[in-house]
């Protein structure tokens, strides 16, 4: 009994002895990048500051650096600091990073000191209202949309809409709402409204397009306002009944011919889920919003610019744009588009890029006529913040521009939160 | 729906949040005034001569009607009861139709669509004549800039109201006024059903006509401050009731007035 005791107070103590030790061992350094620009954009000259921590009981020396790169990855600029860290202190380095051209960089900054070393990856932008893109659209780019659009106006739509009970929740009524579109293809979506008792209600409408592959399920939300039709285009969600392909090849799907392209089919579905939204009477036909992320802002920009039913578009990390450009700083989708190319004999690279002009989004987006938000994570590495900026600046409408410095291939709330007030305004939903 | 008292006399006011297009509100109130005591010309407080006291209950009937995305039509119709009575004389009673307001509201701008401005015209018309104790019996006319906006203040919503107008009747003597209120206003939950609410508003008005009288709708040359407090409530998204009351905090040749009033409002969404 005594030598369990006293088991028990060794176990203990040599705890307390390892938790001590360990944090009297627990020497680091810490750093702190800070942008001197809420969204990393400048009129002439980036600012930042370098903050560096060290808890280590002897000095750590060395240097603090910056690398700037296109978004491409040539190097623009660089230039470092020796360090001196003396022990358990801290120091700041201020970095102007001047002489650049309108356009956006990437920047890292590295730390290598005598014990540390680490890298902090940030972007930022230098006039970023007067990028424009070097690469004109096709002359017969709206032909060829206007001749699509014709195509699908051959095709019966052959709406059907069936209500969910099972689903309904959130006071909305849901309904599976299928029809015909280009190629006579089957595509599907799902419609949430809210329920009321006045006869006489019309609400205001959101088309949700869909990101890259993903299944759009119903929507709900309380905003008693708003009906809200998700899409998936076909080959994604439930329009897999003749496209059902692998993820990475659904971005290649006819891409040698830009008639039988997979994208081509899928903006002639937003374009029809419009149609469809003329077809209700509940639902306002001058209040229709067009929202997507990633691929569905690509969507939404596409559709808004080839179909000027929409009334607002709201567009965050659109893909795709300034494709030209794009092909140099980002890998997908030119891994697989190259992986493609390579399989097909007699096709080109070149012939694919030809073909892409007409999808590429900033060629869409000279054509918006209704109000645009844009989003853009400053990391983002699908969407590039040069090529949403090229889309941005070419829409001739109404618009705003939210940049989120810290993120990637994302929008944060405020994004959504701007978007729900513009819109309401827009559509006087006061 | 922010309400404040003015006077005896109950209005609404979304301040400088736009009206819904086709969105009807209507809001039948009821209030209770009441003083009996009043400042000087001089603001020196005093009360009314021979043990006086004027109250009077007043109905409105408050409308208004977004009829576009930029343009709102507003109207207010008062029926008062008003009554003075003194130790030594027989209460002097009178009752009618007061100043109908009717008026046409612009919205003028956002910030970020979180503040936002409205102007507002009104036409003020006497619904009387030749009863003084309801009023100047004069038209007039009012032109309102309002300020309003949305905030939190920790995980509950906020909003206010700021609103300035001048006012001027046109006939004899008619005073020239200014009005101004200001409102901050906290919901208790997030659903938005209980709301309370601080406001502060006034009057300053200007005339040659010096005269004081106990009740206030007869005097032209006057001033007051009042802070009143309010209590909302929805029942449902279309009803809501509102419970406010106040008092003059100081002024000059009017009453001391004290003031609670309960008003119902109804949404009624047309298009």
């Amino acid at each position: 009994m005594m030598a369990r005791f006293t088991n028990k107070i060794l176990a203990i103590a040599f705890a307390l002895v390892v938790i001590t030790g360990t944090r009297a061992l627990a020497q680091e350094v810490t750093t702190e990048l800070t942008t001197h620009s809420t969204d990393a954009t400048f009129s002439s000259t980036a600012s930042y500051t370098f903050d560096v921590r060290s808890t280590y009981n002897k000095t750590q020396s060395g240097t603090v650096k910056y690398v700037v790169t296109t978004e491409a990855g040539k190097k623009m600029k660089s230039d470092s600091v020796n360090v001196n860290i003396g022990p358990h202190s801290s120091a700041s380095y201020n970095f102007d990073i001047s002489g650049l051209q309108s356009g956006f960089y990437k920047v890292n900054f590295m730390i290598n000191v005598s014990d540390y070393d680490d890298t902090t990856k940030r972007a930022f932008g230098i006039k970023p209202q007067e990028v424009r893109s070097q690469h004109a659209k096709p002359s017969d780019f709206e032909a060829f949309w206007n001749n699509s659009k014709a195509e699908l106006a051959k095709v019966d739509p052959e709406f059907k809409v069936t209500e969910m009970p099972d689903s309904s929740k959130d006071n909305r009524n849901v309904y599976l709402v299928e029809m015909k579109s280009l190629g006579g293809m089957t595509i599907r979506g799902w419609l949430t409204e809210p329920k009321t008792k006045n006869k006489k209600k019309k609400f205001a409408i959101m088309l949700a397009l869909p990101g890259y592959q993903v299944d759009l399920m119903p929507l709900y939300g309380v905003d008693p306002d708003i009906a809200i039709l998700s899409l998936n285009i076909r080959g994604q969600g439930n329009s897999r009944d003749v496209i059902n392909v692998r993820k990475e090849t659904f971005i290649t799907l006819g891409i040698e011919d830009k008639n039988k392209y997979v994208l081509r089919g899928a903006i002639m579905d937003c374009v029809r889920a419009v149609d469809f939204i003329f077809t209700r009477p509940e639902l306002r036909h001058d209040n229709i919003i067009a929202v997507g992320g990633s691929l569905g802002g690509f969507l939404a920009i596409a559709t808004s610019s080839v179909d000027k039913r929409i009334n607002f578009c709201s567009a965050a990390n659109p893909i795709l744009s300034d494709v030209r450009e794009l092909q140099y700083q980002v890998d997908w989708p030119f891994i697989d588009i190259r992986k493609y190319v390579n399989t097909r004999p007699g096709l080109t690279y070149d012939h694919v890029l030809n073909n892409m002009d007409y999808f590429d989004s900033k060629n869409f987006a000279s054509t918006i006529q209704c109000r645009t938000l844009v989003g853009m994570g400053m990391l983002d590495n699908i969407a590039p913040p040069n090529t949403v900026q090229v889309l941005y600046n070419g829409i001739p409408a109404d618009k705003h521009l939210i940049i989120f410095r810290d993120l990637a291939h994302e929008i944060g709330k405020k994004y959504v939160v701007y978007e729900g007030r513009w819109m309401r305004d827009t559509f006087a939903l006061f | 729906m922010i309400l404040f008292v003015a006077a005896n006399g109950v209005s609404y006011a979304d301040g400088g949040f736009p009206v819904r297009p086709g969105r009807l509100l209507l809001a039948p109130s009821v209030s209770y005034f009441w003083a009996n005591s009043g400042w000087d010309q001089n603001g020196v407080k005093a009360p009314f001569a021979d043990n006086g006291r004027f109250s009077s209950v007043g109905t409105t009937l408050y409308g208004e009607y977004g009829i576009s995305r930029k343009f709102a039509v507003v109207a207010s119709l008062p029926l008062v009861f008003n009554r003075y009575t003194s130790a030594s004389n027989p209460p002097v009673t009178s009752s009618g139709l007061a100043d109908l307001e009717t008026g046409l509201r612009y919205y003028l701008a956002n910030i970020d669509f979180i503040y936002y401005f409205s102007l507002q015209a009104t036409a003020i018309t006497p619904m009387y004549s030749n009863n003084p104790s309801l009023g100047y019996g004069e038209e007039g006319g009012e032109l309102k800039l309002a300020f309003s906006g949305t905030g939190h203040l920790g995980s509950l919503t906020t909003y206010f109201n700021a609103a300035d107008g001048v006012r001027q009747y046109f006939g004899t003597n008619g005073p020239i006024q200014n009005r101004y209120n200001a409102t901050f206003g906290i919901s208790l939950d997030s659903d938005y059903e209980n709301q309370v609410s601080a406001t502060v508003s006034g009057i300053y008005s200007q005339s040659d006509d010096k005269r004081f009288s106990a009740i206030p709708e007869t005097n032209k040359d006057f001033s007051f401050l009042q802070a009143s407090i309010g209590f909302g409530h929805s029942f449902t998204r279309e009803t809501s009731l509102f419970l406010s009351g106040g008092r003059f905090l100081t002024g000059r040749n009017t009453g001391v007035g004290t003031s609670v009033s309960l008003a119902f409002i109804y949404r009624l969404d047309y298009r």
